[in-house]
């Protein structure tokens, strides 16, 4: 990046842009850019209106304001590139990842890319195509979530007769799945923020929004502790959003949380009395709920196969007791006990959820358990109450949008090869061996022969790296498409230097409830980037294709059918109504077709200010409490689930994991070991030996990174070093010490990084910022970039979605590598 | 002299670093120089740890250490603000300024053989507007105006566990002070 006088006064000439902050880092803010003669002088955030806590600025972070670093760092792509080694089929295979770089034209570029997929196609069939339809969303950008960008591959491979996808949900868990299944959700599952503001104790369980939901979202908390909401965390990190918000943390290991709770809901059940300790909800049990008790079961159902009765140990003989918890979990059976009563006998509890503890293998109940136990204290749907899923941009805001972009009007095109979606735990074991599942005794045979990466970062950002890599190198042939060097770049044959959102037409961008954004285009493409489109399209023709079926919809008109059915919620929560008056003179200037519309406010004020917010007051029309009409009268207002009730016995549920050919569950919430969680670091469980790999291992969303995105970016690797962190008492027997490098080593890989010893983690358990770039080392096999997943395997269980959190690894000190951790000097 | 300065709520801060960065950004600064900074004092033992952030720029003290030891008066203080100002056509790059200051805030860029140090965003502050840092805080941790009005609205604390004696240079900076960074609690 040209580095600029920062003494010297801003041009004349200089204006601020808003700028697309286009990540998927859970959260999304206003973010404008200095520009003068089409150079970034800087950055800033909202300072569009006044900042209150009811109406706040929609302030960005660290990421956010280092973005010109990233838009415009030293290492972006800015022509096409070859590996040297290349040859048509592939040549050395192996070279793939290590290989030199040759720059070459677009044309040679695309003629080969052309050439290779007509190849392949004509010697294998589409089914020898490996390419995702709207992954690329998700990693290295969210490209395409407003503008129907991110899938145009897929639309071109579609049109050439189609390509093999892959499925399988990376944030949400088994919530993905299970949460609709049970009723609840899996988005926007609690009340919003001005309700929360009633709830008198706040229990943030696996919630950490300082560092995964960027924006307002802890500010919004830090608005409720001042309102004298009480605090607890369960989580295996005294994490920064505990810091300033937690009165009492509760320590547990990953993926034990069912466990927990089964302890808790033992507590209620054995030590309520309706008459003179009352705990349990039986009204909203017996009104909300199917399969708590042998006297409540859906039509057709086992009574034996109740939650009361396994809770209780009835015909297992296993009660789930607080003993029974503690031994999984690490909590203390007094300190489980006092858990499940305090929320049992608080009025007003909002049980706050987050996926992490859902991204766990076999971890399907997990969603259920704890709604159960929601239930069971009634904090559900009702003012101050709510149990469910709050997370991401609806970060302590759930409830409907109330301000919303209008459809684009882009038609995708189908893929003609729907029926070949592999699971995304057995992609590359579907490349290496030919074999995948797909369902239940469904194991079917399969030929990949290429792989097409849009810009995204598939390689890196799931489960079981080493076997990715494995996967690259036998293939005939790997493109890439991106902006920087990422790893599913490096592992190509031939990388296509695309632009970013700084480079592109305006789109409209949702956030949270509450805005609405527009970015504009703020500088020319860098070097010789392309958007997506143009690639697909260029493509398209090479292969005898019609370009113009591939996002039909031009720019100028994509955005003028956001403006014009942009709507925003009247002010009594009643409707929708237009957000812009658009005149005949701003459809001209958009270069758009369209018909002049009333609406509450000008085109010209949005562009402007970037940004529109709803403002909120309370006792607004906005309030939003997630169940209320169903808890009110559930007959009236039923469900969409078999029973129209919130399902503590879900059929539903356990016929579907048993269709996914995976693994079995109960209709109730019982406790299933994940595979590698606490009890797989055992040899001997039963008799508490450990085994080979004794500690539990966990990844995170960390504030240097929006997942794999920025990883390169200076300013945030200098903020905040991405270092293993470690309690000092499981650090001290292995030898190590801080600013120690360590050989972090699982069932399914090494890497080695930097480790950083805190007491701020619970003891068996490391903890790794998920997204650092796989780096390599080829000679021993270990990633020296500390990628969380060469670590975390892919293993397929239950639904089929990412267990991120069940991971074991054995961790010594690395004398052969030993580098001075990077830390803030005061 | 009006004096301007920054509050700091150690309470709300969540360690996120935009204000490190917005410095960075408004001073386009390279690897390893400052013009506000974020460093985390971790204690206690599990299960019961802590931890606080504190971000730090140039205090704009009203005893400036880094004026006096300036021998070519390229430091001053501002008239209109108290901000410790950098004139570099004074400056011949003695550094004492540097050793000077108590709070590592004034530091050499040695590629460009010159001071960064917050000047306190004078251009935006002289425009009407916030400093870079403080405009962009998500927790609205920090806050900047004249010292008088801060005071009367946060308190006077200044002094905390982490942090030079205030005495030594009566810097500019207000806290909400963490409970476990409280001065009574050093030693």
């Amino acid at each position: 990046m040209t580095k600029r006088d920062a003494r010297a006064p801003e041009p004349p000439t200089s204006r601020w842009v808003t700028a697309a902050c286009w990540h998927n880092c859970g959260g999304q803010c206003l973010n404008k850019v200095l520009v003068a003669d089409g150079r970034v002088l800087r950055q800033k955030t909202d300072d569009t209106h006044a900042d209150s806590p009811l109406y706040p600025q929609q302030r960005g972070c660290a990421r956010g304001l280092s973005q010109r670093q990233q838009v415009l760092g030293a290492d972006r792509l800015t022509q096409p590139l070859i590996r040297k080694h290349w040859r048509p089929g592939g040549g050395d295979r192996q070279r793939r990842g290590q290989d030199e770089w040759l720059r070459i034209s677009w044309d040679e570029a695309l003629d080969i890319v052309a050439s290779e997929i007509k190849r392949i196609k004509t010697l294998y069939g589409n089914t020898a195509i490996l390419s995702w339809d709207f992954y690329s969303l998700y990693y290295t950008s969210k490209m395409g979530a407003s503008w129907g960008g991110g899938n145009e591959i897929s639309q071109m491979l579609s049109l050439y007769g189609g390509h093999v996808n892959v499925w399988g949900s990376t944030s949400q868990g088994t919530w993905k799945d299970t949460g609709v299944l049970i009723g609840l959700g899996v988005v926007n599952g609690t009340n919003d923020r001005l309700d929360l503001l009633n709830s008198q104790l706040i229990v943030m369980w696996g919630v950490n929004p300082a560092w995964s939901s960027s924006g307002s979202g802890t500010y919004h908390y830090l608005q409720a502790k001042r309102a004298g909401s009480r605090f607890i965390f369960i989580d295996p990190f005294y994490t920064d959003s505990a810091r300033v918000l937690a009165d009492e943390w509760v320590p547990v290991r990953p993926g034990t949380d069912h466990a927990l709770v089964l302890g808790m809901a033992h507590t209620l059940l054995v030590e309520d009395d309706p008459a003179t300790d009352p705990l349990i909800d039986w009204d909203f049990l017996n009104r909300c709920t199917v399969g708590f008790d042998a006297g409540h079961m859906p039509a057709g159902a086992d009574p034996a196969d109740n939650f009361r009765d396994y809770v209780l140990g009835t015909y297992d003989g296993q009660p789930k007791s607080a003993e029974w918890a503690a031994a999984i979990c690490g909590v203390e059976p007094a300190k489980i006990r006092a858990l499940a009563r305090e929320i049992a006998t608080t009025a007003r509890v909002a049980l706050v959820n987050s996926w992490a503890p859902a991204r766990v293998n076999n971890a399907d109940s997990w969603p259920q358990a704890i709604m159960t136990f929601g239930c069971m204290t009634g904090h559900l749907g009702q003012s101050g109450r709510m149990t469910g899923i709050c997370t991401s941009r609806n970060a302590a805001n759930s409830g409907p949008s109330l301000v919303l972009p209008g459809d684009d009007g882009v038609q995708y095109l189908a893929n003609p090869l729907a029926g070949y979606n592999i699971n995304q735990n057995e992609v590359w074991d579907a490349v290496l061996t030919g074999r995948y599942t797909a369902g239940h005794g469904d194991v079917r045979d399969i030929d990949i022969r290429m792989i097409y990466h849009g810009c995204h970062s598939y390689l890196n950002q799931k489960p079981g790296i080493d076997k990715a890599i494995a996967a690259h190198r036998q293939v005939e042939f790997v493109v890439a498409q991106n902006y920087v060097l990422n790893p599913s770049a490096r592992y190509a044959d031939i990388v296509l230097p695309v632009t970013t959102f700084w480079e592109r037409p305006g789109v409209l961008f949702s956030g949270n409830r509450e805005m609405l954004l527009w970015p504009e285009q703020v500088i020319e493409p860098v070097g010789e980037a392309k958007d997506d489109v143009w690639i697909a399209r260029q493509l398209a023709r090479r292969l005898g294709l019609d370009p113009s079926l591939i996002e039909q919809v031009p720019p100028p008109q994509r955005l003028y059918n956001q403006l014009a059915g942009a709507k925003v919620m009247k002010s009594d929560g009643s409707g929708y109504e237009p957000l812009l008056t658009i005149t005949d003179a701003d459809i001209a200037a958009l270069g758009a077709t369209g018909q002049p519309q009333a609406g509450r406010i000008p085109l010209a004020e949005l562009r402007e200010r970037g940004c529109y917010q709803v403002p909120r007051r309370p006792g607004d029309g906005y309030t939003y409490i997630h169940l209320e009409k169903f808890r009110a009268d559930p007959a009236a207002h039923p469900l969409n689930t078999a029973s129209g009730r919130l399902e503590i016995h879900c059929q539903a549920l356990a016929d579907h994991i048993r269709r996914r050919g995976w693994s079995e569950i109960s209709p109730i919430a019982k406790y299933q070991p994940p595979s590698e969680g606490f009890e797989a670091t055992f040899a001997d469980w039963p008799a508490g030996v450990k085994g080979e790999f004794p500690l539990q291992l966990y990844s995170i969303h960390h504030p240097a990174r929006s997942h794999s995105c920025m990883d390169n970016v200076a300013w945030l690797r200098e903020a905040f070093p991405h270092e293993l962190y470690m309690n000092p008492a499981d650090a001290a027997p292995r030898g190590i010490t801080a600013g120690d490098s360590v050989l972090v080593t699982s069932r399914h890989g090494a890497v080695s990084l930097p480790v950083c010893l805190t007491e701020r983690i619970i003891p068996g358990v490391v903890m790794l910022g998920q997204g650092a770039w796989v780096d390599r080392d080829e000679a021993s096999g270990v990633d020296r970039g500390g990628s969380a997943n060469v670590l975390i395997g892919a293993v397929a269980t239950g639904q089929g979605h990412a267990g991120f959190n069940s991971c074991n690894v054995q961790i010594v000190k690395n004398d052969g590598d030993r580098r001075e951790m990077r830390r803030t000097p005061m | 002299m009006p004096q301007y300065g920054f509050h700091f709520d150690m309470t709300a801060c969540t360690g996120c670093k935009t204000c490190q960065i917005a410095g960075k950004d408004k001073n386009d600064l390279g690897p390893g120089l400052f013009c506000r900074r974020v460093g985390c004092f971790e204690g206690g033992k599990y299960p019961r740890p802590w931890h606080y952030y504190l971000s730090l720029s140039c205090n704009h003290c009203a005893a400036p250490r880094c004026v006096a030891a300036c021998a070519g008066g390229a430091l001053s203080k501002d008239a209109a603000t108290g901000a410790v100002l950098y004139d570099p056509s004074r400056c011949t790059g003695c550094q004492a300024c540097v050793s000077s200051c108590p709070y590592g805030a004034v530091q050499f860029d040695t590629a460009e053989r010159r001071i960064v140090k917050c000047d306190m965003c004078h251009d935006l502050i002289s425009a009407g507007q916030e400093p870079a840092c403080t405009s962009t805080c998500p927790m609205r941790a920090l806050h900047f105006g004249p010292l008088d009005e801060l005071r009367q609205r946060y308190g006077d604390a200044r002094d905390a566990r982490g942090l030079p004696d205030s005495s030594l240079t009566r810097p500019s900076l207000l806290l909400t002070i963490d409970r476990h960074a409280r001065p009574e609690s050093i030693g």
